[in-house]
Order: structure tokens, then C-alpha cells, then sequence
């Protein structure tokens, strides 16, 4: 027994003095690749600081953050929340047929009404009288597919189309629901993948009285892709591959960056390899591009309201247009941004995914 | 700071520890009494001040009180220490609710003070009124301001309890001693009681949230929140309670036991025998035994146990929802001792219901906002306010927290306990939970540290009181 004893202090010991010593002494990272986003310093040490409770508080975040050996011990937490505990999921984040998705729900009646009135006041201010042509069409997430097969919490799709196509009879609600299927999403990101939205981009396109048919090249990047949900799942999956899709029109094509005021490309290399590289995608988060394409056959112009989905699909639709402007109202105020924005004769599509929708609170 | 962190495992506790058992023997209560003011100043970096006022008053009086003993005198320093000790009590914890309440009874709008409370302040008030009451009634007063110091302020139990008398400790302040025994079952205490904490209480603490924030409720919705909230508490504070305990060992005190498997109670009397027995036990020994206990007329003992049973509530927080929690009580156990009792005690099945209702019940007032919600979630619990009987998000949660829940209900009794000793009744099976021990110990540490470093629900209960 006294052995016992002697092994359980010891084990003890071991425990909390090797973990102490390798947090005091083994080096820290400033970011987290699985977790994008970077981590907490060091608080500042001061008399101030000290009596306010700011230090302390900044140490805790500091200690947790930088604690060794950190996405090991965040994947352990996962394996017994979900393999011992039988949790559905972790941190909202659940696995299904191998995708990862995050639950949203439920669905935000409040939400949806603040971006319809959004939409709403752009018609409003900035199309009525312009002979403009509006249309609407819905991204469904990973959770539409996944949630109610795997017995998860999940929004009611059809009540927030309905409730949206209610509040904004201007504009024409284009379905893209049913030409799309879990497998035209990555399996550790949020976003859909480029290849698989070709005939989305046709069939939009087409609603509008646009021809985007034509053929690409595809592309794969060298570096594997670990998609947003990767690391808050915690869990080891297998990385995918992004492709993009190319063509002479795509190649033709000038970007312009107008948040940043210079030219970039359809497709940005240097992006390939940073921390997103799903932001390959014109470049990720702009609030405002142009893709003129030099080789159209028509005048027509497209002005497109969207988020992050629009960067992969957008390209798609260059075919058909003379010019597409992108707007995201997420980064710029929508009345300063659409000054900026000829609507004259053209079509406008807001272009939305169902979790934009349903957390609007992100509109400027 | 708390226990269930980072900072305090992987910090704290091995500069504690090695500080401790380096000093000298005389110095040891020196280093329990600075590392606590550290503990404290963490997560109270002012109110350490408050805390050294009252244990200097609480050093002072205890020294008049034993100097003018059999006299006045004695008296009356006894009473400048209860009433001091109170006063700040009072202030720091409940003037705002005074003042809301006076403001609301006369329609005036005396300013509110937005005092932040002092964490663990109803505790060492406590503490420091059981020094001075014993003091008075015989115990020898504390010479060493460090050892009355270290006292009060010991890290293990200093913001949570269990809340150690005087008379228990003073002996061990001087003459403690230090074992592998003690510390390796300290050890274990104390992982076993991270583990109710960072897995059950907390786990649980996040389907209650869930649950609060919900429009999908339902009466089995309902129901769901009632178990798992009053587990959440059960598990949270026996949890603290294990983890003080546990520190405890290892530093050569023997707290009390604060926890009993309340829930296997047969009455409401029973179960405060078995919840919070530090608390209970305070109330017993400081206030109804002096109030004349059972041991006077039938009005006067049920006065006795309303005014009992109004401060229980009231020392738990400064609204009415914990005055009318404690009320609760008051009326269940005036009623078992007036019929219920008979009827309890011909079936074993329906005490137990009885028992786990009144708690469920209880503790759904305990954790409401205001009485209004209290009354509203009661209701919707048996039926009222035209509330569905299920939901689809009542379905998710139970499934995603049902292995938890059994978990945890089956932790809430002596099963384990029981189990673990019927193995052990034999060489074979002994040898097994002996080795058992220390891998259950290093690998709960190991999980538990995952928990806290990707989780970030974390909070203790019991601090807000």
C-alpha cells in the first residue's frame, strides 16, 4: 500500500511539475494554424495593471493560450467529449460521414428581417429607377445536407427562404437548392468547392438571361487544404486539395482591388500558401472588386452582394458579363459602397449563404 | 483564482508546493498565509485589504474576549466582532438589496451603491464570527496573528468553504502533521474533485445555459434543466469541497466533509444533513441551538427553524429568490415534523421521490432570475402556460447529454463508493484499485488539463455567495 501511495504522489508530481516547467520554459507560438487566429501575449506587468485585475486576467489568457503542447491536449478533450461522453458534438463543431460542419441554429427571425430591410434600402436608394434587374438566391450550408441525417439541430431552410422572399418582393428568387449536394462542399471548411458550382453559376447566370457556358481547366494547389472547421474540431482528418478553375476568358480578366486601390488577380498565388488559402479566391475578404473581362461579348453588367461564397463563384459568371462588381457589405457601409456602383441597366444579385443570413448583425 | 485553471495547476500550485514544504516548520503557516493573500489578490487585488481589516479586528477582539473573560466585557468585544464582521458583511453583500427593496416599499430612488461583492467574503466572515464565538465560549484565543491569519485566509477553503470552524483547526495550525498517507490521498481527493468539477458541473452547467437561452422548450425541456442544474450544483460545490478538502491533506489539515450523497436523502431534514454540512452545521451550533434549538415551545421551535432557514437563504445571496429557496425548506421541514414524516417513513420509494422533487423544485428557485421566472418555470414543469410536452431541442440535448446525466446520477450515490470497497474486499481485487489509483489519477489530470485548455465555461457557483 505504501507503494501506492509513493506511485500516486508521484505520478502526481511528475504531472504538474513537468507540465509547470514546459510552460515556463519551452518557447511560444504568436499563432495557432489550426485555430487561425493569434494567440495571447504576455500581459504588460504593472502596478496598474495589477490592482485593476488586467494582469491577471491577461496571464490566464496567456497561460491557456500557450499552454505545451496545446492542440494535443485540445484533440484529447474532443476524443473523450465525443467517444466517451457520447457528446454530439464538440463545441457545436460534429462529424458526419466525414464532414465537419458547425450546428447553426436556430433560425433568427430578427436576423433575417434586418438584412431583408438591408436589401430592402439598397433596392430602395440605389436601384429603383435604374432599370435594374434584382435577384436573390440562398447558399445552403453543410448543415442543410448533414444535420438532419445525423440527428442535429438544424434551421428550417424552408421558413427562412420564405420569410426572405416575403419581405423582398423585388427582387426574383433564384433556387440553387437542389442542384447542390454535400459532396460540392470541402469536407473541413465551410465554403463550396469551385469545381463543383459550375452548373450553380450556369443556372444563375441563365436566370438572369446570361450565357456563362464554357469550359476550364483545373487546377489544384500543392498545398494541402485544412478548412475553418479543421481546428475547432480538434480531431485529425485528412487534408483536401483546392482546385481552381481556368480559362483564356479567366486569364484575360482584370482585377481590380478597389478597398486597397491596385490590381490583383483572379486568383491570388500568394494566398495559396498564407493561413486561409480558400482566400485564393480574389484575394479573400475585399469589400469592393471589379472583374472586367476585356473578351465579352455584351455590354451587360452584374453587381453582386455577397460574402465569402461569391469569391469562388463570381469568376464563373465572368463569361457573361462585360464587368462584375462584387460588394460586401460586411467590411464597408453599404451607403458609402454604392455610391461607388454604376446599377444603370444592370443585373444585381444578392448572393447569400444561409449562416450570413442568419447572423446579419455582420451588415454594415 | 480557481482551482479548476491553468494558472493555479500549473503555476501556483507547484511554487506553492514547493515553498511549503522547503520552510521551516514555524514558517510554514508564514507561506500559507502569503501564498492565500496571493490566491485571493488574484482574483481580488482590493478587496485583500477588507480581508486583513477583518482578520485584525477578528485578532484583536479575540484576544480582549479571552482577556476579560467571565466578564462584560467579554461580551461585549464579542459583540464588536459579530457586529463588525456582520456590518461588512451587510455592506459589501446585501446594502444594494436593501436599498432596492426600501426603495421599492416607500416609491423613493435612493441611489444604488453597485458594490462588486468580494469573493469568499460570506465565508471568512464566518469563519472569523466561529473564531470569536469560540473564543467566548472557552477555546483559547490565537496568540500568533500569522496562525489566525493563515487560518482564515488558507487558500484550499478560503473562497468556497467548507467553511472550518476555530475549535476544529486550532490544534492542527501548530501541531499538523505532514504524511504520505495524507498527502497521497489528498492527491487523490483532490483530482477526483477536479474531475466532478471540469467534466460533470461544468459539462452539465453548459446544458443549463443551452437550456436558459432556448425557444424551444418543452415540459420535458423543463424537467432536463431541473436535473441537470441541480447535479450542476451537487457536482460544482462537493467538487470545491473535495479540492479543499484534498489541498487540505496535503498540507497537513483534515477539513470536515462538506457532502454526504444528499441526493439518497428520505426528507428534506435528512438532506440538509447531507448537503452543505459545514453550512448547516454553522446554523445549528451558532444560531438555533443559541435560539433555544427544539427544546422549547412548539411556535418558538418553528419560529426557530423559519429564522434558520430565512438566513440559510439570505447567506446565499442578496434576493428574494434565495430568501423564498430558503423559506422553501423551512416549510418542508416544519411540515415533515408536523405529518409528514409518518407518511414518509411507510415507503422507502416515496421519500426518495419526494426528496428528489423538493430538491429538483428547490433548486429551480435558486437559480431563477427573479421569483417571477421561478414561478414560471415551476409551472411550466408541472403543465402550466400552455408549453409543449417535447421538444426538438429537448431531444438533441438529451441524447448529446444522457451519458453525462447517468454519469452523474449514478456518482450522486454511494454506489461507486460501495463498489470500489467490495472490490477491495478481496487480495485480487484490492491489488486491481491500488493499481488502478495512480493511472486513474494521471490520466484524470491529463483530461482534465485537455478540458481546460480548450474549454472556456469554467466558473464556480459557490463564489458568488
Amino acid at each position: 500500500m505504501k507503494t501506492v501511495k509513493i506511485i500516486t504522489a508521484s505520478v502526481f508530481a511528475v504531472v504538474i511539475f513537468g507540465l509547470s516547467a514546459l510552460c515556463i520554459f519551452l518557447p511560444k507560438n504568436d499563432y495557432s494554424d489550426s485555430e487561425r487566429r493569434y494567440l495571447k501575449a504576455f500581459p504588460e506587468l504593472s502596478l496598474e495593471t495589477l490592482i485593476s485585475g488586467r494582469f491577471m486576467s491577461g496571464f490566464e489568457d496567456y497561460a491557456l493560450d500557450n499552454f505545451p503542447f496545446r492542440d494535443t491536449f485540445r484533440s484529447i478533450k474532443a476524443a473523450v467529449s465525443l467517444k466517451v461522453f457520447g457528446r454530439l458534438d464538440n463545441n457545436d463543431i460534429y462529424e458526419h460521414n466525414g464532414y465537419i460542419t458547425e450546428t447553426e441554429y436556430p433560425l433568427d427571425e430578427k436576423s433575417i428581417d434586418r438584412a431583408a430591410k438591408i436589401f430592402k434600402k439598397i433596392n430602395d436608394d440605389y436601384l429603383t429607377g435604374k432599370n435594374a434587374n434584382v435577384y436573390f438566391s440562398l447558399i445552403p450550408d453543410k448543415n442543410y445536407f448533414l444535420a438532419k441525417e445525423s440527428g442535429h439541430l438544424s434551421i428550417d431552410y424552408e421558413k427562412m427562404v420564405s420569410s426572405i422572399k416575403s419581405k423582398t418582393d423585388f427582387m426574383t428568387y433564384v433556387d440553387i437548392f437542389p442542384l447542390l449536394s454535400i459532396e460540392d462542399y470541402y469536407k473541413t471548411d465551410t465554403h463550396w468547392k469551385q469545381e463543383s458550382i459550375v452548373d450553380v453559376a450556369e443556372y444563375i447566370a441563365k436566370a438572369m438571361g446570361a450565357d456563362v457556358k464554357t469550359e476550364y481547366k483545373q487546377n489544384q494547389l500543392a498545398k494541402p487544404f485544412y478548412g475553418v472547421y479543421y481546428g475547432q474540431y480538434a480531431l485529425p482528418l485528412e487534408a483536401e486539395k483546392i482546385t481552381y478553375l481556368t480559362n483564356e476568358t479567366l486569364e484575360n480578366c482584370v482585377v481590380y482591388d478597389g478597398e486597397n486601390r491596385k490590381n490583383i488577380s483572379v486568383y491570388d498565388m500568394e494566398k495559396a500558401n498564407g493561413k486561409d488559402p480558400y482566400e485564393i479566391y480574389l484575394s479573400g475578404p475585399i469589400s469592393y472588386i471589379t472583374i472586367e473581362n476585356p473578351d465579352a461579348e455584351t455590354d451587360k453588367e452584374l453587381v453582386i452582394f455577397r460574402d465569402s461564397f461569391g469569391s469562388s463563384i463570381a469568376p464563373l459568371m465572368a463569361e457573361g458579363y462585360s464587368k462584375i462588381t462584387l460588394v460586401d457589405i460586411r467590411y464597408v457601409f453599404t451607403d458609402i459602397v454604392c455610391k461607388m456602383v454604376d446599377f444603370e441597366n444592370a443585373d444585381v444579385l444578392f448572393l447569400y449563404s444561409a449562416i450570413v443570413l442568419n447572423n446579419s448583425d455582420t451588415f454594415k | 483564482m480557481l482551482f479548476s485553471s491553468i494558472t493555479f495547476l500549473y503555476y501556483f500550485l507547484p511554487c506553492v508546493l514547493i515553498l511549503y514544504f522547503i520552510a521551516p516548520r514555524k514558517l510554514k503557516n508564514s507561506v500559507l498565509f502569503a501564498v492565500s493573500l496571493v490566491f485571493y489578490a488574484w482574483g481580488e487585488p482590493v478587496y485583500v485589504l477588507l480581508m486583513a481589516v477583518s482578520i485584525a479586528m477578528g485578532y484583536i477582539c479575540g484576544l480582549a474576549v479571552e482577556r476579560f473573560r467571565g466578564k462584560t466585557l467579554s461580551k461585549v468585544f464579542l459583540a464588536i466582532s459579530v457586529a463588525i464582521s456582520l456590518g461588512f458583511l451587510g455592506y459589501f453583500k446585501y446594502a444594494d438589496f436593501f436599498i432596492e427593496n426600501f426603495n421599492a416599499a416607500t416609491g423613493l430612488s435612493v441611489k444604488l451603491l453597485n458594490i462588486a461583492l468580494p469573493i469568499g467574503i460570506s465565508f471568512y466572515t464566518f469563519q472569523l464570527i466561529s473564531y470569536s464565538i469560540d473564543v467566548y465560549r472557552g477555546e483559547k484565543a490565537q496568540k500568533n496573528p500569522i496562525n489566525l491569519a493563515a487560518y482564515v485566509t488558507m487558500f484550499p477553503q478560503l473562497i468556497a468553504g467548507p467553511i472550518v470552524r476555530y475549535a476544529d483547526i486550532a490544534r492542527m495550525l501548530t501541531e499538523r502533521k505532514h504524511t504520505l498517507d495524507a498527502f497521497s490521498s489528498g492527491v487523490t481527493r483532490f483530482v477526483f474533485g477536479l474531475g466532478k468539477k471540469i467534466l460533470i458541473a461544468n459539462t452539465l452547467g453548459e446544458l443549463c445555459d443551452v437550456f436558459k437561452a432556448s425557444d424551444d422548450k418543452s415540459v420535458l425541456f423543463y424537467w432536463l434543466y431541473a436535473v441537470a442544474y441541480a447535479l450542476h450544483v451537487y457536482f460544482d460545490f462537493s467538487g470545491y469541497s473535495d479540492m479543499a478538502i484534498g489541498l487540505g491533506r496535503m498540507f497537513g489539515f483534515d477539513f470536515m466533509e462538506n457532502f454526504n450523497y444528499p441526493f439518497i436523502s428520505s426528507n428534506a431534514a435528512e438532506f440538509w444533513r447531507r448537503w452543505h454540512i459545514s453550512l448547516g452545521s454553522w446554523f445549528r451550533d451558532y444560531v438555533y441551538i443559541p435560539m433555544g434549538g427544539n427544546k422549547v415551545s412548539k411556535p418558538r421551535w418553528f419560529f426557530n427553524i423559519l429564522t434558520v432557514w430565512f438566513l440559510t437563504g439570505f447567506w446565499h445571496g442578496a434576493a428574494w429568490t434565495f430568501i423564498v429557496w430558503g423559506l422553501f425548506f423551512a416549510a418542508l421541514l416544519t411540515l415533515e415534523k408536523l405529518c409528514l414524516n409518518k407518511i414518509l417513513k411507510k415507503s422507502k420509494l416515496v421519500s426518495h421521490i419526494y426528496v428528489i422533487i423538493a430538491v429538483l423544485v428547490s433548486f429551480v428557485i435558486f437559480n431563477a432570475a427573479s421569483l417571477g421566472e421561478a414561478g414560471e418555470y415551476i409551472g411550466a414543469m408541472f403543465g402550466a402556460g400552455k408549453v409543449p410536452a417535447v421538444s426538438q431541442e429537448f431531444f438533441y440535448y438529451f441524447k448529446s447529454y444522457a451519458l453525462t446525466l447517468a454519469i452523474a446520477i449514478v456518482g450522486a450515490t454511494p454506489l461507486v463508493k460501495q463498489a470500489v470497497l467490495k472490490i477491495k474486499e478481496n487480495k485480487t481485487g484490492n491489488l486491481v484499485v491500488s493499481i488502478a489509483q495512480p493511472i486513474a489519477v494521471a490520466a484524470l489530470l491529463v483530461v482534465m488539463t485537455a478540458y481546460l485548455v480548450d474549454g472556456s465555461f469554467n466558473p464556480f457557483l459557490y463564489f458568488r455567495f
